[in-house]
């Protein structure tokens, strides 16, 4: 990890240096222990206060979109944010080329507070940046995808075997919790709406009031916006200040979506799969 | 504040029968913004008209509220009413009191409460009309038509009749369709052959009318009026321009196969016309039988043509056109009885066949020269029986409607028959028999004169015993078994949609019924119509019928697209999709689902927070929306929204569904 950290204080220094890039985006120390926070630099000088250590938990993708405005950015990618970038460029928000990745393997990162592997990297399916310009370190091993599939879905199964009234107690409780900061949508890089559905005040989807009904229409609303482009970056779970599990009813999507259309990942390549949005003359019609 | 008018409707005891309209229309005065609430007997007539218009006069409305049936039914006609008052014809809900309402419910307390409901809606959603306007768009003056059957035919002799170019694309080597596969034409047994094959000389000599046989259309696009379609028209290896038609090459060919249009019971040859008629009456060559094609060994054909029309080299032919209009006369086939009824065979008896192979020995120009033979020892059928309904009104094993032709062409089999072969008997099996329409049933009936036997019943099994065809049944009507001794069955299958029907379908965007027939606009109202502008329906593709009735429907298909060339310009819709440029951030989900190709992205700059920033929107092409509505469901940010069905109008209604 030191060699990688190194890495990117010499590729960033370059980067600004040679005026490749006008900023960079990765991590520094944070104000307390074994804590992290983002870091933007514009100057080569201050290449120095990239860190890059296990407890790296922020995902850098969606910052990229308010600062490309700047000048072409140059941003550290694992493979969380790999496809976070991928994701914005097939959604039109970004172009390739107003991005320079700096690719990272990544072997998982780490809770603060418990030490033990952050909840998002357990269902990790590419460790290694799926798109980059340069990788600083060797590629690390993927886990076996069965294996992996096991701890994705694992919530999922136990949530279908509910019965009815358990699943909706579960659910009250999950939104009951909620305190609609909207932390989830600021860092997902799927929400790249101007002005989100919740803001829309003439069209009144969402009624300002905070409790259950609509605290469980913004979180239901939210997986019907994102469900199909999710790329299991996970930092909606990290980033909610309630600690909701807020990838649940998204992996319920992405499984659904892959058994249905046989949708894959998303976020693999910059292409618009686009899965509930296109049309196709052999598609079935088993309703009709 | 806006001063809306509410008007509800009677229509005669329709509405009044199950809902209290006077309830109704003063339960509508109390709603906010209402000025006037009034009912009518019939809103629609001239003076329900009249009365709404006095109204708007004196009570000074600025949009109205109509409670009556369908939009579908009468919006049209409110909206042109409205044209001729100082209220935009846009400003106007209709509730549907009727469909929706009164002929759902059986009495007042379900049906008025929820007339109430569904007014409430109306009122709020009225409430956010803006004024629309419409645009025009130009029209192309030329046809094309999709199936060179006898329904196609018709639609482009008229089509090209009234003035207009019309194009033909036919997937076979020949014009024709079934119909010039048949013998005789009932009632009046007049030869099928001798009224189409004239029909298609007038269409291949017709100078507005061209023709593109071994044609598909590959895709379209564009709109009513501007359609643009692109055409595959598949090598011949013959030279059309230069070919006279000698038919030398045919009787030189070396490789034999099958015949379809003789439905197998005779040979053709690689190099061949499907019949002596044909229209173009030039041969093609089947590339995958031709030996020259295959190995490259023989090109006799190429030798013994005196004008050197063989083309070896030929290829596949695309070109894209526009045209103003479109008729899909794509027509029916034969359900494949083989691989459902196991029980009559399923295809290993020889001697059971199809009613249009019936049709094909019965002929004079067939592989019998129209001696009734049977196809396993070329002898005379003594008995032959006839089954009726073969995949017709069978739910559990084919398909669940009446085929409606096969009724008539039985009883013209039997009667043939009977006709050619003495001392014969002949035995039809039916559920039903079904003979509305000029001189059917007097047919029927000088068929049982003849001598036809007709047995209420199916046919549970046939075996095949000493070279007789064993049929066993019931007999319904004595509530016994009966067992024929047959010679030859003849199956009269179901008609079922062309293979090409589900994917012209979705190209051209017909919607389809469980059964893949094409759905014309209204059963009733607009039998030739779909619901994408521009395109019309003729003949056996949009259900089954006979020739009568498909050229019927093909004639009014073709003045439904005179009416629209009859004008230079068409009226757009003003009920289209528009994007709000400072909500929509370019994903382009609107691009990928719009089904007119309506939607595009274009790039803007404009200062946005103080910075100068060049991102890219949506844009809609009035003249492709249809608005159909799919892309403001598609649109995430909610950018997208359909003039006349605004979200913001939708959250009204919702709202006032939901206020208790």
């Amino acid at each position: 990890m030191t060699a990688i950290q190194e890495s990117i204080q010499k590729r960033a220094a370059e980067l600004l240096e040679s005026g490749e890039v006008t900023q960079v985006i990765a991590w520094t120390n944070g104000r307390f222990t074994n804590q992290t926070s983002p870091l933007f630099i514009q100057n080569a000088a201050d290449a120095g206060k990239i860190v890059f250590n296990e407890y790296c938990v922020n995902t850098l993708a969606k910052y990229v979109l308010n600062e490309k405005i700047a000048g072409k950015v140059g941003v550290c990618v694992r493979g969380c944010e790999a496809r976070g970038i991928n994701r914005m460029i097939a959604d039109n928000q970004l172009k390739r080329e107003e991005v320079y990745l700096l690719g990272i393997p990544c072997e998982g990162m780490k809770d603060r507070e418990t030490g033990e592997a952050l909840d998002k990297c357990l269902t990790c399916t590419h460790k290694n940046p799926v798109v980059y310009d340069e990788l600083l370190g060797a590629e690390v091993t993927d886990t076996v995808s069965e294996e992996i599939d096991k701890v994705r879905f694992a919530q999922i199964e136990a949530i279908e075997g509910m019965s009815r009234e358990e699943r909706l107690e579960y659910f009250n409780n999950v939104f009951n919790s909620c305190i609609r900061c909207y932390a989830c949508r600021e860092v997902c890089p799927v929400c790249t709406c101007r002005e989100c559905f919740v803001d829309q005040l003439r069209a009144g989807w969402q009624g300002k009031q905070n409790n259950l009904n609509e605290n469980r229409f913004y979180n239901l609303i939210r997986v019907f916006h994102i469900g199909d482009r999710c790329v299991e970056c996970g930092e909606c779970a990290r980033a909610c200040p309630m600690g909701l599990p807020l990838m649940e009813l998204n992996r319920k999507w992405i499984r659904d979506l892959d058994e249905l259309f046989a949708a894959g990942e998303e976020g693999l390549s910059d292409e618009l799969d686009n899965t509930l949005g296109r049309y196709k003359t052999d598609d079935i019609e088993e309703f009709m | 504040m806006s001063r809306v008018g509410v008007f509800v409707c009677h229509c005669g005891s329709n509405i009044a029968g199950t809902v209290d309209v006077e309830h109704v229309a003063e339960e509508a005065a109390k709603l906010p913004n209402v000025a006037y609430a009034t009912t009518n007997k019939y809103m629609c007539s001239d003076p329900g008209q009249q009365a709404v218009r006095e109204a708007i006069i004196e009570h000074n409305l600025d949009r109205i509220v109509i409670a009556s049936c369908s939009p579908r039914m009468h919006e049209a006609t409110f909206r042109k009413m409205l044209a001729g008052t100082d209220i935009n014809p846009y400003m106007l809900e209709i509730a549907n009191v009727r469909e929706q309402c009164s002929w759902v419910h059986k009495d007042k307390d379900v049906g008025t409460p929820k007339a109430i409901d569904l007014v409430k809606m109306a009122v709020a959603k009225v409430n956010y009309d803006a004024p629309l306007t419409t645009t025009t768009i130009p029209v192309n003056k030329r046809a094309l038509i999709i199936g060179g059957g006898i329904a196609g035919m018709q639609a482009a002799l008229d089509i090209a009749d009234a003035g207009y170019p019309v194009t033909i694309v036919e997937k076979e080597s020949s014009l024709g369709g079934r119909m010039v596969m048949l013998d005789k034409t009932f009632p009046t047994m007049d030869c099928s052959a001798c009224i189409c094959t004239p029909k298609m000389t007038d269409v291949g000599a017709h100078p507005n009318i061209t023709i593109k046989t071994l044609a598909e259309v590959e895709s379209v696009g564009g709109y009513i009026g501007n359609f643009e379609v692109t055409v595959r028209e598949k090598a011949k290896y013959v030279d059309y321009d230069t070919c006279t038609g000698c038919s030398l090459c045919e009787t030189k060919c070396p490789s034999k196969v099958d015949s379809e249009f003789d439905q197998g019971l005779a040979k053709r040859r690689a190099i061949y016309r499907p019949f002596a008629q044909a229209v173009p009456a030039k041969p093609t060559i089947d590339a995958k039988n031709c030996r020259k094609l295959i190995d490259g060994k023989c090109g006799v054909c190429e030798k013994v043509c005196p004008v050197g029309s063989i083309k070896f080299d030929d290829e596949d032919k695309v070109t894209t056109e526009v045209y103003g209009a479109i008729i899909v006369a794509i027509g029916y086939q034969l359900i494949d009885w083989t691989k459902i009824y196991g029980e009559y065979g399923g295809g290993r008896f020889k001697d059971v066949i199809s009613g249009l192979q019936f049709e094909r020995l019965v002929n004079a120009s067939g592989p019998t020269e129209g001696h009734i033979l049977r196809p396993s020892d070329n002898t005379e059928p003594k008995t032959v029986v006839i089954v009726k309904c073969v995949g017709s009104r069978d739910p559990e094993k084919a398909k669940s409607y009446c085929s409606r032709a096969c009724c008539m062409y039985a009883a013209k089999h039997a009667h043939q028959y009977l006709d050619k072969v003495k001392d014969a008997r002949c035995y039809i099996f039916y559920m039903d028999i079904r003979t509305p329409g000029k001189g059917y049933d007097e047919f029927y009936m000088n068929t049982q004169h003849d001598g036809a036997r007709y047995i209420r019943g199916r046919v549970s099994k046939i075996i095949n015993q000493n070279g007789k065809l064993i049929c066993k049944g019931e007999d319904t009507l004595l509530g016994s078994q009966v067992t024929v001794e047959a010679d030859m069955v003849v199956l009269e299958t179901a008609m079922v949609p062309a293979d090409e029907a589900n994917q012209i379908g979705s190209m051209l965007g017909i919607t389809r019924d469980k059964d893949l027939w094409l759905s014309e606009a209204h059963p009733k109202l607009r039998p030739v119509e779909t619901n994408s502008g521009g395109i019309y329906l003729a003949g056996t593709c949009q259900g089954p019928k006979d020739i009568p009735d498909s050229v019927a429907q093909a004639s009014a298909a073709a003045m439904k697209v005179a009416i629209l060339f009859s004008k230079d310009e068409l009226e757009s819709n003003a009920m289209i999709a528009n994007s709000n440029k400072n909500l929509c951030n370019g994903c382009g989900a609107c691009v990928a689902i719009c089904p007119y190709g309506a939607i595009t992205l274009e790039e803007i700059t404009a200062r946005e927070n103080s910075v100068m920033v060049t991102r890219e929107i949506s844009k809609v092409n009035p003249g492709l929306c249809q608005g159909c509505g799919a892309c403001t469901v598609a649109c995430r940010p909610g950018a997208m929204d359909l003039r006349g069905f605004t979200d913001e109008q939708i959250m009204r209604e919702v709202a006032a569904l939901c206020q208790w």
